[in-house]
Formats: C-alpha cells, structure tokens, sequence
C-alpha cells in the first residue's frame, strides 16, 4: 500500500517531519517499508535560462537555444515554438530519465550537437499540458531542481500492511491512524449530491439471486455524461499513488477506491442488456472474458455480476470487457457492494488474478461505506464528466452484516499488557480510531467496532488497540512469576548430544541436507522393488524435481556432499548427519501421517588421517569406520553389541565381503560398511567411501545409562600371547566369544594384536595372534599356574576351532 | 642422541666382560689397558654430557657412570685384584676420573635443572604444524539451535519437538489460521495431500504440546520448517525455534523481558530490543521484535537497511481461539508464544550473508564455525 504525503494531507493536518511520522506509524503497526522521494525523478532537470536563440541550419523547424544550467552554457536543439531569448525553463540532462523511460543523451540532430531537452509539463509527469515548454517563474536560478523552482515536494509512504489492516487499505484508513497518533482530528471529504432528475427505479434494476456471496449491493447511474480526461488535479492524486489516469469516469473509480477504499466499478450502462443488474453465480464451465483481454473459464462458485444477458463482471474482482467504459459512452452505472470474503478469495485464486479490489474484497470492506464511497463517487463524476445524476439510489442489503458489541475490562487488560491504566486513558486510545466507547461500570466498557474495523471481534482486539497506541515500548518489561519444575532428561536428547559429541569427537563434522529429495535417489541406492523406503512421501507442489519427495535414507544427502566437496576439491571428508526420514504409511487413508524415524548415518572418504607433512596419505578402510561404530556404541553404552557380516536386504548400497551389520542383542541397529562402486557411480563419484547407517531410535532404546565401578586389582596382571592358525573363515569375534563363554575368571581380557595370511601359512589359513591378561583380585598369580590355565585355553580353543599351533622354528 | 647412548654402554660393558673372564695371563696387559680404558670412558662420558638433552637423560648417565653400579665404580672395585705395585697408580687415575666426571655429571644437572627445560643442542624446528587429531564441527545451525536452547533451558523451558510432516488441521486451523484466510498468504506451503503440509512454521508444536498436558506449560520448540521460497535469504527448508509459556497472570511484559533476556544472552547486553504491533492470527496482541542492527549499532547500514534495527522474531499473547481450540480456560490462562528464524540469527551472529551456504555443506564452510 502507498499513500503520498501529499494526498494525506488533504484529510489530516501533519506537522511533523515525514521521517518521524513513518516511524510513529511503523511503531502503532502499520510498518513502513519504504519512504520515497516523488520527484526524485526529476533530479537531473534543472532550470535553464535561455541566452541565445537561433534557427537550426539544416531543419526549419527547429531552433538551437544556447541554454546557461547554472554550471555552464549548453547547445539544446528544441522544436517548441513558445519559447524565446530570457525565458527560463526545465531542461533534461544527459542521463535524465523522463517519466516516459526515455533517457536523455548527448546526440547530434541534423548535424547539431544538442546536451539536454527543453520539456513540457507532461512530459515531466507535473502536469497535463503537454501544447509547449512549461515557462517557469522569474524568479527561478539557473542551475536548481526543477521540483524545487515548482514548489514540487511529496514523499511516498510505501506501507507493508498485516492481513487484518484492510482499514488501511486507503489514504483516509492511513489518515485516520496519523490523526491518532498526532491526537488531532480527520477531516473527511464534504458529500454534496447533485439534484437528480429521472428516478433510478425508473431506468435499472439490481437482483441478487445469491445474497450468501452478495450480502450488499448499491448501485447509481449518471446519465449524458461526457469521457475525457481528467482534471488535473485528479490525475495528480492518482499518479501520487503510481495509478495511471485513463478516463475521468474510470479516474474517478480508482480515486474512490484508493481514498476510501472501497472498490467501484462503472458499467457503459447503455451496454447492459435490458439495463439492469442480476447478482448470481456462474454456469458451470461458462467462457467469460475479462477487459485484460483474457478469457476465463467460470465455476459454479464464482459469483458474477450479470446484466439481462449474461455476465458482464467478475463480481468483486475485474470488469467484462463488453461492458467496460469507453470514449462514445453516454451513461454510467456505478456499482459498490460488499462481497463475501470466501467467495472473492477463492474466485481469485481459483483464476490467478489478484486485483486492487480482489485484495480488498478478500480481506473485508467496509459495509457501512458502500454509499458513502457511492455517493462521492457520483459527485466526483458529475463534477468531471458532467452529466445528470439519476435520482436515488439502489441498495439492496438482504444480508445486513451484524454490527459488533464487545465488552472489555480495564483490570483484565492491565493483567494481559502488564500495564496500569486507568479507565479514562483506556478509554481515551480507543476514541482516538474512532471506536464508539461508553463505561459500563468503573471496570468494564462498552465498546461498538466501527464497521471498517472487520479486525476488532473480541477483548483482546481491544487490548492490542490499547497497547499499540499505548506504544509497546511504554509497557513495563517484567519478568514471569513461576513455579520451579525440573523436567527429567529427554533420552533422545540425551542421546542426540552424546552423538554429536563422539561424532566430533572422532573428527567427523555435521552436515544438514534438505528433508526433500529427487524421485530417483531409491534407484540410485539399488534398493530392491519392494524396499519399504520406495514408498515415498510426495510433495505436490516441489519447488523443484529433485525436491520432489521426503528422504527416506539419509544417504543420498551425504553422497551429494561428497559430490559437491569433490567438485571443489575437498577430497577428504568425514561427515555425519542427524535427521528424519520419512515412511510412507501402508495404509491408503489420505488423512495418515507418515512414520518419521530419525536416522544417524556418517560417511568418510580420502585420507585415514588429516594430511600433514609427517604422514604419506593412507587411505580409509573398512576397519576405520568401523572403529567409529564402536566408538558410538562404547560412548552410548549399548550392550551386546556385536557386528555379523552382511546379510539382510536393507543396504544393497553396501559393498557385500565389506559390510557388517551392527547388532545390539538381537536388535539390528544398521550397517557400516563400504559403498557399492554402481553406488558410487550412480552419485557420479570416483573415490571409494565408506558410510555407517543407524537407526537412531533403535540407538536411544539400546542406550544404557548404568554404570557402575568395578575394583581395580592391587595385584599385577601376566600376558601370554598365542598365535592360532585357522581356517580363514573363522570369525574373530567367534573366537573370542567362544573364549569368553569358558568364564575363566582369570583371564583380565582377550584381545588380537595380530592377524597374517601368507607364507609360510598355507593357503586358505590365517594366524590369528591373541593376547590373553591373566589377574586376580585376591594375589599375585604364579608362572606355573598362570601357564597351566593358559595352556587348558589354548587347548580349548584348538580344538573348538580346529586350529593349529604355528610350527616353531629352530 | 639415544643410538649415541647405547653404544657407548655396550663399549664400556664389554671392557669389564673382558676384564672377568680374562685367563691370568693376560692380567698385565688388562692392568694396562685398564688405565687406558679408563681414559676412555672418561672420555665418552664428557662427550655424551655435551649432546644430552634432558634431566632424566643426566641421571641416567650419571648412574650408568659414577652410581653404585656404574661403569666406573665396578672399574674400582676391581683395582683390588690388580697387582699391587699397580694398584696406588691406577687407584688414583680412577679416583680422579671418578671426580671429574662427578663435577662434570654436577654442572650438566645444574644447568637443566636452570633451564628446566631442553637444551636446544639439536632443536626442533617448533613451526613446523603439530600433528593435528582430527576436530569435526557441529553444523552452525546445530550450535545456534543449541545456544538459544540453552537459554531457555537456564530459565526452566522444556525443550519438545513435532512432526515435519504436518495435518492442515495442527499447521493452520487450530491456529486460528482458516482455510480461505488471507493470512494463508504469508505462508507459501508444501503440500502432500489435501490436509497434510510440511509444517510452514514450528508454531503447529505449540497445539500438539497444549492438547497433551493442561497449564502450566514452560517449552521451546526447535525444528525444521518449510515454504516454497528459494533466494539469498530464503531457502525451502530453515529453522525455527519455538516458545510457549502458558500459566496464570502472564503478561505482554513478562514476553518482553524474556526476549529481552534472549536477546542480551545470545547477542550482548548493550543490544536493544524495539517491539512493535504486528499480527499473527495465534496471538493477540502480536508483536514484531527488532533488534538493533548488531553490525552498525543502529547507525544505520546495508544489512538494516539503514533502519538501524534488524526484525529478528515474532510473538504475542497466545490468542483466546487458540485456547478454545485446545480447552484451555481462557478466563484463568494466559500465555505468551514466540518464534524465530535460526538462521537469521546465525546469519546476524557469525555475518554470513547468503542463507544457502547453510545447506552446501561445503567443508570450508562448516570448518569456520
């Protein structure tokens, strides 16, 4: 919304500079985004005195001026005739830009070189004539602005209004806040109707046949009156608010609605077939075209103004091209109603138009302003058309919309603003925007919104209208009185703050990747046809197509960071992401919220350590990631956790001989493991990389918080180190289980320093060194008892595994 | 340094082997290589003192030399099986041997224990880089979330969380936000049906938290919220932090001088805070809340567009029909509700300019914060 400061003050007397009334405005709610220069247009038209005058050698009807700007002396060449020697006049600059777009140059006409133009009033958009050079005053220096030798000095006021403020929809709503807020008084614009001659009832009539959507509608007609431009003062007043002029009855429409804020709309009446108005709804699939020249296709919900034809109006939203104002109409019917809010709303979505009068019908008019705004209208046309205004007025009101009774009390708005006021100030900020206050008793109020305030239903409007022209800044800052309740910790907070603490820990670094992914990213995973995450989540609406459906892995969204790192060079990456994936629910009921499951999955490509100059690249492995699994499971303490090569379908991205699934008991937490080469390529990636894929809820349910100390031993601990030799395919963590279940409470740990395949062990065999710690917690064990039990395990274990004991060498 | 160490005991070591099992015969020419031997030990003691390069490295040496089974002393011991003629020359050479390297081995621990540190004998080149243990970073967005968390965790607010996939009903209705109402408008949705949306802001949370527990109710809500907007200060999805507190006789003051407090502990003290009327169909009043400009300090610049004041948040007292939705007596209850963009805030905080480096995820990037 826009209003000049100009236009404001033919309602409103403002004695204050423009810079703090924008802020006084931005301050009661109505926020100002922009204050603008009006003639900031006209900064490089100056006022030149011409010095010399001369006829053009080469055109005859032209002249070269010898024009003095103030600065100097410059060549203009001119085609006006009324202009001589002495006269002082505007002239253009080089890089002027004149309201018509055209920007002013340094050029040569017929061989003359010309620095400037001589302009019109109307070519400077200050007037209307446009018949020769606009003359200035004597008294004008060469050299200054031409705004400021015209006295031309407005600013616009550019407001970013909130959707409930359709009250300022219009210079008088706006007028109406300033006179609020400078505590002075609106001056409205003086109605004075014409006599009329022909009663209206004898020539027209209004039938609304759909008083849902059409509460109210009015409606006058001006007979003989005569199109043609508008005076000036009113093509002023619209051009202030950036609206074109384009015929006084049409001019006079669009000032109503911009003053008043009620939209008009003039039909040629003589164009209106039986001449009279029928309010209805549309056929089904009906064809109407719009004066944009564009056709549209009708619904049954769309209300439509109709003569006794047809439609000849999309009611509340844009005019019909048949019946649209042109030179040779004669007569106008000039129509103001109240439309319903819905309907109007969603005609025009329904159509993608938004219009000055679809905006205001959509967020509510005044009802109580229809003839007002009528009745000005018909006064302002008469007066620049001429012609006779027909006597009476149409008003058919077959919906009369309630007027709003609410009762507020002081105290209770003290307790919700935090304020003390007393009654009378209450009283006095409501009166200040024209609410209709009386006390009901030394508490309570009785308050009658006035219709144009379609915001205030309810106490607390009222409060809010207290406090803003209070001036939020004038209530106390406070602090709440409140009990003190310790809530318990969140596990899954808990947990997410641990996973972020060991992830970091370990050097990897967040990411957060869009929620949405492209269609194509479940094929890019390989995931198999029945894959519960193929049934994704859709958006109807994306943006765009690889934001077309909710992830259902988080590892696309690491891969196209890989992606988009490798293609700047960051060729090393250990990344994780935190987040929710979304199922689809089986079922088809549309109402079905999908299943969010929040996932934790981390990715690590390039180099195993940060590349410095002590150390040669070596590249990540499996058991790198790895470690990391181990590192999660160890910082959240989850137990059982054991890892089993890969075998469910759930990660057929995952390199099978190169990917374990994590287990915690029986319960599958996910996966760790490298990334599929068809993966890989599929994401366009070279390099090899290696990811952890966890369900996150599973790692909250699986997360233990007990700990609890154990005794350390005074006593010393002995190592004995044995190395099997085994088939290859036995499983590590089965030797160590296997070893674990014997339950020798002697033995500290078990763990494997090394493991060898090659020459001299044969193939299909591997050592497997292991080194057991024996301690007590009760004394110092012996070498013969300590080689005694070892010797029993070692036993054990080579038979259980059918392992052999390397050959020693001599 | 260490090799030079090893060497020299191993030389000394076996001296005295061959001084043991030594047949009689060769005594004399042991005798005299006796002498000669101990020169040289003296010798390579006074050398390995000038590279040594710490205390305990003294020590050792020390105790390798002179201590109680040191090379020199073992030397003496031995003098009683030499002849006798020999003894008082060789007792003599190996008591002063023993002397000097005492001073010697004395001066050394002295000086370290001055320097009480390294001697730059053989100096690192100390610019060289450390070797560095790898340090991820947390998202900027995951530490700015949790800094504003924290502040209202200090004051008491439970921290809870909603669907990003949201019914109509939770996102707008109960909201006070109807269907066909123009403040539709300021939120451009994703939809996945006809009544499900990705949430447009973390506001739906509020409704969830109030239909599942009655006053009083102290939380803040952060999450992801979406709306279909793409340029240099939207992106389709962002963060939003949410606030409620819902109890008997909560004031509009009492939602200044928490955002107050919000503001002074995520920014500083000295920022001030302006609130002006705004509306939110959930809240009556509704206010807007700016900041002032924390790169200009409200003098005016590019980032406020010289406003000198930075929108940063909006709140109000939650609306009477956003009660009635949910039950709540809105006779005794009163609450305030406020939300945030957290990457505005971020954005303000660490003077990042394009909110969509956010989402790159460009190492670089991550690696500042």
């Amino acid at each position: 919304m826009k209003v000049s400061l100009s236009w404001l003050k033919d309602y409103v007397t403002i004695d204050v500079d423009v810079v703090k009334l924008a802020e006084a405005l931005t301050m009661v709610g109505l926020e100002v985004d922009a204050l603008v220069d009006r003639y900031a247009y006209l900064d490089r038209v100056v006022v030149g005195h011409i010095v010399e005058i001369a006829p053009h050698s080469n055109a005859h009807t032209l002249s070269v001026c010898r024009v003095d700007v103030g600065n100097g002396i410059r060549p203009v060449v001119c085609g006006a005739t009324n202009i001589k020697q002495g006269d002082l006049v505007p002239i253009a600059l080089p890089g002027a830009q004149l309201p018509s777009g055209h920007t002013i140059q340094v050029g040569e006409i017929r061989g003359q070189v010309s620095e400037g133009m001589l302009c019109s009033e109307a070519e400077l958009a200050v007037g209307t004539d446009s018949s020769g050079i606009l003359l200035l005053p004597g008294t004008a220096t060469p050299g200054i602005g031409v705004a400021a030798a015209l006295g031309l000095s407005d600013t616009i006021i550019e407001f970013d209004l909130t959707p409930n403020r359709s009250d300022c929809l219009s210079v008088i709503g706006i007028a109406r806040e300033v006179a609020a807020i400078l505590k002075t008084s609106l001056r409205y614009p003086r109605l004075k109707l014409p006599p009329g001659e022909t009663p209206i009832e004898k020539i027209t009539s209004v039938i609304i046949e759909s008083p849902d959507h059409c509460p109210r509608y009015a409606a006058r007609v001006v007979l003989d009156v005569q199109i043609g431009e508008s005076p000036s003062w009113l093509q002023e007043r619209l051009h202030s608010v950036g609206l074109r002029a384009i015929n006084n009855v049409v001019d006079v429409t669009n000032f109503v609605l911009m003053e008043m804020g009620q939209p008009l709309h003039a039909f040629d009446f003589d164009r209106l077939a039986e001449h009279r108005i029928v309010v209805r709804t549309a056929r089904e699939g009906q064809a109407f075209t719009t004066l944009d020249g564009a056709e549209r296709t009708l619904n049954s919900d769309m209300l439509m103004i109709c003569d006794g034809k047809g439609p000849v109006a999309l009611a509340g939203i844009m005019g019909g091209l048949e019946s649209e104002i042109e030179d040779d109409t004669r007569s106008a019917l000039i129509e103001s109603a109240y439309f319903d809010p819905i309907t109007i709303r969603r005609t025009a979505k329904r159509l993608g138009v938004n219009t000055e009068s679809s905006y205001r019908f959509e967020r509510g008019v005044d009802p109580d302003g229809i003839t007002k705004a009528l009745d000005r209208a018909a006064q302002l046309m008469v007066e620049t058309a001429g012609g006779k205004l027909a006597s009476g007025v149409i008003d058919n009101y077959p919906r009369p919309i309630p007027e709003r009774v609410i009762e507020v009390s002081v105290k209770r708005t003290n307790r919700l603003l935090g304020s003390r006021l007393n009654q009378e100030e209450v009283i006095s900020y409501l009166k200040s925007v024209e609410l209709n206050v009386a006390p009901l008793d030394k508490d309570r109020l009785r308050v009658v919104a006035p219709t144009f305030r379609v915001d205030i239903e309810r106490p607390e409007d009222l409060m809010e209208e207290v406090a803003r022209l209070r001036g939020y800044d004038q209530i106390p800052t406070t602090h709440p009185l409140s009990h003190v309740v310790a809530s318990p910790q969140d596990k899954k907070l808990e947990c997410r703050s641990r996973l972020r603490e060991i992830l970091t820990g370990c050097g990897f670094s967040e990411i957060v990747t869009y929620s949405f992914i492209g269609k194509d990213a479940c094929n890019k995973l390989l995931l198999p046809d029945n894959d519960p995450r193929r049934q994704m989540v859709s958006i109807l609406n994306p943006l765009t197509e690889d934001q077309a459906v909710m992830r259902t892995s988080l590892v696309p969204g690491l891969l196209a960071t890989m992606y988009r790192n490798s293609t700047q060079r960051n060729e090393d990456l250990r990344i994780f992401e935190l987040g929710k994936i979304f199922l689809s629910p089986p079922t088809a009921d549309r109402d079905e919220l999908p299943e969010e499951v929040q996932m934790i999955s981390g990715l690590w490509t390039g180099a195993r350590y940060d590349r410095t100059w002590h150390l040669k690249g070596e590249k990540v492995d499996f058991y790198d990631i790895k470690g990391i699994v181990d590192s999660v499971c160890a910082g959240l303490n989850i137990k059982g956790l054991r890892y089993t090569p890969l075998d469910s379908p759930g990660f057929p991205y995952l390199r099978l001989g190169h990917t374990a699934e994590v287990y915690a008991g029986d319960e599958l937490l996910g996966a760790v493991g490298e990334l599929t080469h068809e993966v890989l390529q599929n994401f366009e990636l070279k390099q090899p990389a290696y990811c952890f894929d966890l369900n996150f809820d599973r790692l909250v349910h699986c997360m233990t918080e007990k700990k609890r100390a154990r005794p350390i031993s005074r006593f010393p601990a002995t190592t004995r180190d044995v190395a099997l030799i085994v088939d290859d395919a036995i499983e590590a963590q089965g030797v160590l289980d296997y070893i674990d279940g014997l339950g020798e409470e002697l033995i500290g740990r078990v763990e494997i320093f090394d493991v060898y395949k090659g020459p001299p062990i044969s193939r299909g065999k591997k050592s497997l060194a292991l080194r057991f710690t024996y301690r007590s917690y009760e004394r110092s064990l012996t070498d013969s008892e300590v080689n005694r039990i070892h010797e029993t395990m070692t036993q054990k274990v080579l038979k259980q595994f059918n392992a052999q004991l390397p050959r020693r060498s001599a | 340094m260490r090799y030079a160490l090893c060497s020299m005991r191993s030389e000394a070591t076996d001296a005295l082997c061959a001084m043991r099992y030594a047949p009689c015969a060769m005594r004399e020419r042991i005798t005299k290589s006796m002498k000669q031997e101990l020169k040289r030990i003296e010798q390579e003691a006074l050398d390995a003192i000038k590279v040594v390069s710490g205390l305990t490295e003294v020590k050792t040496l020390k105790a390798r030399y002179i201590g109680r089974k040191g090379v020199v002393t073992t030397l003496l011991r031995r003098i009683s099986s030499l002849p006798p003629e020999e003894r008082p020359d060789t007792g003599r050479l190996a008591n002063e041997v023993r002397k000097r390297l005492e001073e010697a081995f004395e001066k050394a621990l002295q000086a370290f224990e001055a320097d009480r540190g390294e001697i730059p004998a053989v100096a690192l080149d100390v610019t060289l880089p450390g070797r560095p243990l790898a340090r991820g970073r947390l998202h900027p967005i995951t530490q700015m979330t949790q800094a504003i968390c924290e502040v209202f965790q200090r004051l008491g607010f439970e921290i809870v969380e909603g669907p990003d996939v949201e019914l109509d009903y939770y996102n707008f209705e109960a909201l006070n936000i109807p269907r066909d109402h123009p403040a539709r408008d300021m939120h451009d949705t994703f939809y996945i049906s006809e009544n499900i949306v990705l949430r447009t802001h973390t506001s739906p949370i509020q409704i969830r938290v109030m239909e599942s527990q009655s006053p009083p109710v102290r939380i803040i809500a952060p999450g992801k919220a979406y709306r279909v907007d793409y340029d240099i200060s939207h992106t389709p999805m962002f963060y939003q932090v949410e606030g409620l507190m819902v109890q008997e006789n909560i004031s509009f003051g009492d939602l200044k001088g928490i955002l107050t407090t919000l503001v002074h502990q995520i920014f500083d003290e000295e920022t001030s805070l302006r609130f002006r009327p705004s509306f939110f169909p959930f809240t009556e009043p509704s206010a807007e809340v700016d900041i002032q400009c924390v790169i200009c300090r409200g003098a005016g610049c590019r980032v406020c567009s010289h406003t000198g004041w930075l929108e940063v948040l909006g709140a109000g007292m939650v609306h009477p029909a956003v009660f009635e939705m949910v039950g709540y007596d809105t006779e005794r209850y009163s609450g305030f509700a406020f939300g945030m963009g957290i990457e505005r805030i971020a954005m303000l905080k660490y003077g990042i300019e394009d909110i969509r480096r956010f989402y790159e995820n460009d190492l670089r990037f991550l690696e500042q914060f």
